[in-house]
């Protein structure tokens, strides 16, 4: 006699059933080894049944205990659908299966007084993206000269730092005719339009963060592409603040500073100036929240570097110090140019908001010269952790308030001063060097990634609900998790050559697409290069409706 | 003769290209095959032409626009004196040209036979998609001087020579950038080349090459009028060679591997090598065996307790009964609960509740494990072998269950035990007060027999007052309060001298006395004493018993069954409020008519000859959790004395208290020793039992039982582990002593759980090595 209670959780609650063929399965304890949640194991079932064989009722018994895998129906390891289970069976014998009818959210919430939380992904509806919507429409071939993607040479370049317009140079006319500078200039690094971004050392495992440095070393120095990569809010590592790959970093200071006191002290050593400081104010994927570091994931390593115990770590929403934009201009932007002598480009991220273009605006003015970029954070970002109402409910998409900073520039006649990053959601497809693009011609100078990195790694999940679980600590791919026996999954050489790769096919993908238009630099605010087949993303965008 | 073709009209006008080249194809059906032509920029002269009889054909051009020469097919031959622009043998399909002055871009462009001969510099992108048909003949293009940049761009086969003649002036004789996408073909060059292709091979020449240049290079000369350069251009030490790679040859990484970056260029041993231990050129698997499993299991046999065993007060371990008669070995399996209770058959088999029972897991098959039954068996076991003799002297107060249970085990731990007891025989409430019906004389007799056959002294008709108490306590080494608890409670509503009180009935019953009861009796309580005392109103002829309580009836359910079968009443919550010759008045103003009002809510213990300073608020022993009474070291109280509770507890606390008065006696601290855990239902695999019909359900021999028990908690040895481990770690290995050990091998191991989830008795557990 079963005894199952309208309240006991079942497989049924849970956001994802596993399904089973105990005729397929071998029991060769591959999936149930392989599970990092330890959603399914191993039981028994009971196979008794009654029959009858001959011409008159002669009831008989046909027993048999049979091992077989079972999903676990509990709320702490419930499955993620990371899929692992299927990728290692070699029988087909058992996968994942999304619940239509999960009733997740309920259960967790019922049981635990406290909302659900995941990792990794905003799962915004992926079916429609108003990048989507824009095709490179203009093409040049005859009407321009045409540019070959392959044999010409094109200038892939982005600020980042603060452009001087050329009035406002420091520089006069020497008695011999030649220009001579007399006074400060601020600093401005050209570097590759697409930055790796803001994903922290106890976000990520350590294997996968060196990966990623090393793949930006190898970028720059072995394929000669400026990639630069931004730290995240969790401090750097000593070693590389001490090497001369340093210049290839962007450090972060975010609302916790977690990091900062070894940043510091480490200054006498350094060999070689960061490509960057990014002040991060807020977080595309769930604005108006801080980081939120599980406590699972606080390793000694970590707790060391961000100087805190074992705890989970919330980042404040707001930076403590700061009350108001002129604030953010005058005490952070001031502050981290002069941490590293006005030699450093300093620039904020803060994530797209209703509010947006009055910031930039604000910005844009700079009479110090000290705003080297602004960084524009869209909704449709990942996030190692998060709650599921900040991710489902808050938010605010890139495309269009790129474009309304990058109108209000041009309106005020400064664009370009301020250089203008986006991110959030971009390369969600697969192809980042498409939505970079548009997003050059809507105006961004850069863009910046993070989520495409983590597919790049072998992340398994993806915006359809599967795995998310960055925040569990238990990625079964090592990415995100600081469990030495996870983390030593991840093949650091592979995930640095599966990023290398990436961005040199995307580099071959960007030129293209500058190749049609004609353009040998970036197109950035070349809006008459797109087209748009919607005509309500055509008109907030102003390009050209096509059907 | 050769035909003057004109490109000026009679008023020296340009003519336009149309019309020029009309010219010519008139002239050639006329049957002139040698031109002269006076261009003025005409694109396309020299083809596609050909004579109907094969007869060569030959154009000397003056000023020719683009593409002159194009699509010039074998038997042409174009010369032109001095410059063209661009696109010179564009497509050349087999003719002879000869450009005497410079070229301009995409000279030689997509020529793909014939022989371009060019006594200058040509332009951008000079020989770009060359090819060659292996049909035919490849394609020449000489060069005397230099091209412009992207030259030989998508080359795919044929032989360029650029001879480097007069260009010290450029950095690279090939232009910039040259032979991006060139996949065959042959150049030679002389003089210097930068900035080309990473996909091409610059090599020395071979004795095939030199012969080549050798042998063509006068004839080129010759063609554009510098026979005079064939000693420089011979000098064959400043040729090179530039060759394609081959398709597999750029399929090659040229790059160093990440690896290679890694342990040679990047930060030595890592960027979080001072904080993190960690080889990075060890991958793990999804799965993985040995220390990188993320589980592993732990055969942890009797870890947990069965639950038979932590639900008996007394701690009987059935399971090990069961498990060795499951080994056959039925004499020690029914002299095991010796070590723990005297009375196997007189408790276990007959009066207890069986907590045990209740517990069993198997009853969540089909019915408990028959250890009612199992203890019967033991009624004849003989007694364990006792210690050595300790030549310590205790003395028990009390020979009831408790008492008597106390004896039993000082005794096997070697002590010299005098028992005092003040009735005529011992056996205490076992003997007094359970219906004999219940626990026939004979059972009783043959265990006290068993516990006296021990060697224990015992002294009857002995009561212990306070003076022969303070005597004894000099005389022994430790002292044992066990007199149980006699003394009837009653509550004083009115009436209640009416009341009789239930332990007497009980004692006047079991001493024969046959006490009267009416015809209607009430019996105030129903615990487990109140049922025996209803049970023994039925039994002295009582014809209705009606049984009450101010709460749910404490007694086990099969009191209560025996007891409504005879056609007995329960009724609760009931309060009484008086009792007279009428019955019992409930204070909700109810009458149960009665002629017997018998009350057994229970008894106090009589302490009156001990301390009244040992002794609680409520007149128990005032004892810890080991029994020894606080304010006298070498006294220990067990039984009703500390807290009333059922025959087992009492029995439970002579075997504890024997334990720790063994402790005591050689100066150990005294510690009450953890009791085993209840093995959680879920670590069983019950599915592999086969279910029972309950139906038919019949206990024939309790020694069958051992096909039953699930043995929770303990290792049953049947190897469904070992069988079922996929990677064959498991390994059993029989000891010395006769019990088996299972261990799984951490090399082989994936951590898979499969031993710890199909594990029918949950001995294995998976401990898991990530969060």
């Amino acid at each position: 006699m079963e005894t199952v209670k309208i309240n006991d959780l079942a497989c049924n609650d849970l956001p994802w059933k596993v399904i089973y063929d105990t005729e397929r399965c071998t029991l060769c304890g591959s999936c149930v080894s392989a599970c990092t949640f330890g959603a399914i194991s191993p039981k028994v079932e009971r196979r008794r049944k009654s029959f009858s064989d001959t011409e008159t009722p002669e009831p008989k018994i046909k027993f048999s205990a049979t091992p077989v895998i079972a999903q676990q129906n509990v709320l702490k390891n419930f499955c993620r659908g990371c899929g692992v289970c299927e990728r290692v069976c070699p029988n087909k014998a058992i996968r994942s299966e999304r619940n239509p009818d999960s009733r997740f959210h309920v259960v967790y919430q019922a049981s635990t007084g406290s909302g659900p939380k995941r990792g990794g992904r905003n799962n915004l509806d992926p079916h429609y993206r108003t990048l989507d919507t824009l095709r490179v429409g203009r093409i040049s071939q005859m009407t321009d000269p045409s540019l070959d993607a392959q044999r010409h040479t094109f200038d892939c370049l982005a600020p980042l730092g603060r452009i001087l317009p050329a009035a406002k140079l420091p520089f006069t006319v020497g008695q011999d005719g030649k220009l001579v500078k007399n006074g400060h200039t601020p600093p401005v690094r050209w570097i590759y339009p697409v930055i790796i971004g803001d994903m922290s050392i106890g976000a990520l495992s350590w294997r996968m963060w060196e990966a990623v440095a090393m793949a930006v070393a190898y970028l720059n120095e072995e394929c000669g592409l400026p990639v630069r990569m931004c730290s995240g809010e969790g401090g750097m590592p000593i070693r590389l603040l001490k090497s001369r790959y340093l210049k290839y970093m962007i450090l972060q200071i975010a609302s916790g500073h977690f990091g900062w006191n070894r940043i510091i002290k480490t200054m006498p050593d350094m060999i070689e100036d960061p490509a960057g400081v990014l002040i991060k104010i807020g977080q595309g994927a769930k604005p108006g929240d801080g980081g939120l570091l599980m406590a699972a994931k606080v390793a000694p390593h970590i707790q060391a570097i961000r100087g805190v115990p074992k705890t989970d770590l919330l980042s404040p929403p707001n930076h403590q110090g700061l009350y108001s934009i002129e604030e953010s201009v005058q005490k952070m932007f001031l502050s981290f140019n002069a941490a590293f002598k006005f030699r450093v480009p300093v620039a904020i991220k803060v994530a797209a908001s209703a509010t947006s273009v009055s910031v930039f605006n604000n910005l844009v003015r700079d009479p110090y010269n000290i705003v080297g970029g602004f960084f524009l954070d869209g909704i449709d970002g990942g996030t190692g952790a998060a709650h599921d109402i900040s991710l489902d409910h808050t938010g605010h998409p890139v495309v269009s308030k790129l474009r309304d900073c990058y109108q209000a520039a041009v309106a005020q006649g400064r664009q370009g001063q301020i250089p203008l990053w986006a991110a959030g959601g971009l390369g969600k497809t697969g192809n980042l060097a498409a939505d970079a693009f548009k997003m050059f011609c809507l105006g961004a100078n850069g863009v910046f990634t993070g989520k495409l990195i983590l597919q790049l790694a072998g992340c398994l999940g993806n915006d359809h609900g599967r795995c998310n679980a960055c925040n569990t600590g238990l990625c079964p791919a090592g990415i995100t998790t600081q469990e030495p026996l996870l983390v030593r999954r991840l093949n650091p050489d592979r995930v640095a050559e599966n990023i290398v790769n990436y961005f040199l096919g995307m580099d071959q993908e960007l030129r293209k697409l500058m190749a049609p238009i004609g353009n040998s630099s970036l197109p950035v605010g070349r809006s008459d290069c797109l087209v748009a087949t919607e005509k309500s993303v055509a008109d907030r965008l102003q390009v050209q409706y096509v059907c | 003769m050769s035909t003057f073709i004109n490109g000026f009209d009679e008023q020296n006008k340009r003519i336009s290209t149309q019309q020029l080249l009309h010219k010519i194809y008139t002239a050639m059906e006329e049957g002139e095959t040698v031109f002269e032509v006076q261009a003025s920029g005409h694109h396309d002269i020299g083809g596609p032409l050909w004579t109907k009889d094969g007869s060569p054909l030959k154009f000397t051009v003056r000023n020719p626009g683009q593409r002159v020469g194009s699509f010039g097919m074998v038997g042409t031959e174009i010369i032109v004196e001095g410059p063209a622009p661009a696109d010179v043998g564009w497509l050349n399909a087999g003719a002879i040209l000869t450009l005497k002055g410079d070229g301009g871009d995409t000279t030689g462009h997509c020529a793909a036979s014939g022989k371009i001969y060019v006594g200058g510099r040509t332009g951008t992108r000079t020989g770009s998609l060359m090819k060659h048909d292996p049909s035919y003949e490849p394609p020449e293009m000489w060069i005397l001087k230099n091209t412009g940049s992207f030259s030989f761009e998508f080359m795919g086969g044929g032989i360029a020579v650029v001879c480097g003649y007069d260009s010290a002036q450029f950095e690279s004789v090939l232009g910039d950038r040259g032979c991006v996408g060139m996949v065959g073909g042959t150049i030679y060059v002389r003089g210097p080349v930068k900035g080309l292709s990473k996909a091409v091979w610059m090599l020395d020449l071979d004795e095939a090459d030199r012969e080549f240049l050798l042998a063509n290079m006068p004839v080129f000369l010759d063609k554009i009028d510098r026979p005079q350069l064939l000693a420089e251009l011979t000098d064959l030490s400043r040729w090179k060679k530039i060759l394609a790679m081959t398709y597999e040859e750029r399929q090659r990484q040229e790059r160093i591997s990440l690896k290679e970056f890694r342990t040679g260029k990047w930060v030595e041993g890592g960027i979080f090598g001072d904080v993190v231990t960690d080889d990075y050129d060890r991958v793990a698997n999804f799965v993985n065996a040995g220390e990188d499993r993320l589980k592993i299991p732990h055969w942890q046999n009797k870890a947990y307790g069965a639950p038979c065993q932590t639900a008996c007060p007394t701690g009987i371990p059935t399971q090990d009964r069961i498990n060795l008669l499951r080994q056959g070995k039925i004499k020690d399996a029914l002299e095991l609960v010796l070590n723990y209770s005297p009375f196997p058959a007189s408790v276990c088999g007959q009066v207890c509740p069986n907590l045990c029972k209740d517990a069993c897991s198997r009853q969540f098959l089909d019915h408990p494990v028959a250890m009612q039954e199992l203890g019967r068996l033991s009624q004849d076991a003989s007694a364990p072998a006792k210690k050595p003799d300790t030549g310590k002297k205790i003395a028990v107060i009390g020979g009831g269950p408790a008492g008597l249970s106390a004896a039993w085990q000082l005794s096997l731990l070697g002590h010299g035990v005098t028992l005092f007891e003040g009735d005529k025989e011992v056996g205490g409430k076992l003997r007094q007060a359970i219906p004999m019906e219940r626990l026939p004389r004979q059972i009783l007799d043959s265990e006290v027999e068993r516990i006296k056959g021990m060697g224990v002294e015992i002294l009857t008709g002995q009561k212990i007052d306070k003076a022969a108490f303070d005597a004894m306590q000099g005389n022994y080494d430790a002292l044992v309060i066990a007199s149980g608890a006699h003394n009837p409670v009653v509550i004083p509503f009115p009436g209640h001298e009416r009341l009789v009180k239930g332990l007497e009935f009980l004692k006047q019953i079991n001493n024969g006395e046959n006490p009267r009861v009416g015809r209607r009796v009430v019996v105030i309580g129903a615990g487990n004493a109140g049922m025996d005392v209803a049970l023994g109103a039925y039994a002295m002829g009582a014809e209705q018993v009606t049984s009450i309580d101010v709460q749910r009836p404490a007694a086990y359910q099969k009191e209560i069954d025996h007891f409504t079968a005879l056609g007995g009443q329960i009724q609760w919550p009931v309060f009484t409020e008086r009792i007279d010759g009428d019955g019992l008045y409930t204070k909700d103003g109810r009458l149960i008519e009665a002629d017997t009002v018998i009350i057994a809510i229970g008894e106090r213990p009589d302490l009156s000859y001990v301390p009244r300073e040992w002794l609680t608020d409520r007149g128990m022993v005032d004892a810890d959790d080991c029994w020894q009474v606080s304010r006298a070291p070498a006294v220990f109280a067990i039984g009703d004395t500390i807290k009333p509770g059922l025959l087992t507890h009492a029995i439970a606390s002579g075997r504890e208290v024997a334990r720790f008065i063994d402790d005591y006696l050689a100066g150990k601290q005294l510690a009450a020793p953890k009791k085993p855990v209840m093995i959680p239902q879920a670590m069983l695999s019950k599915e592999l039992f086969m279910v029972q019909n309950r139906g038919r359900f019949r206990v024939h021999d309790a020694k069958n039982e051992a096909h039953r028990c699930i043995s929770c908690g303990t290792c049953r040895d049947c190897s469904m582990c070992l069988e079922s481990c996929p990677e064959g770690a498991i390994v059993r290995t029989e000891m010395a002593d006769g019990s088996v050990e299972y261990l799984s091998e951490e090399k082989y191991c994936i951590g898979c759980g499969i031993c710890a989830g199909i594990c029918p008795c949950g001995v294995w557990a998976m401990e898991s090595a990530i969060l």
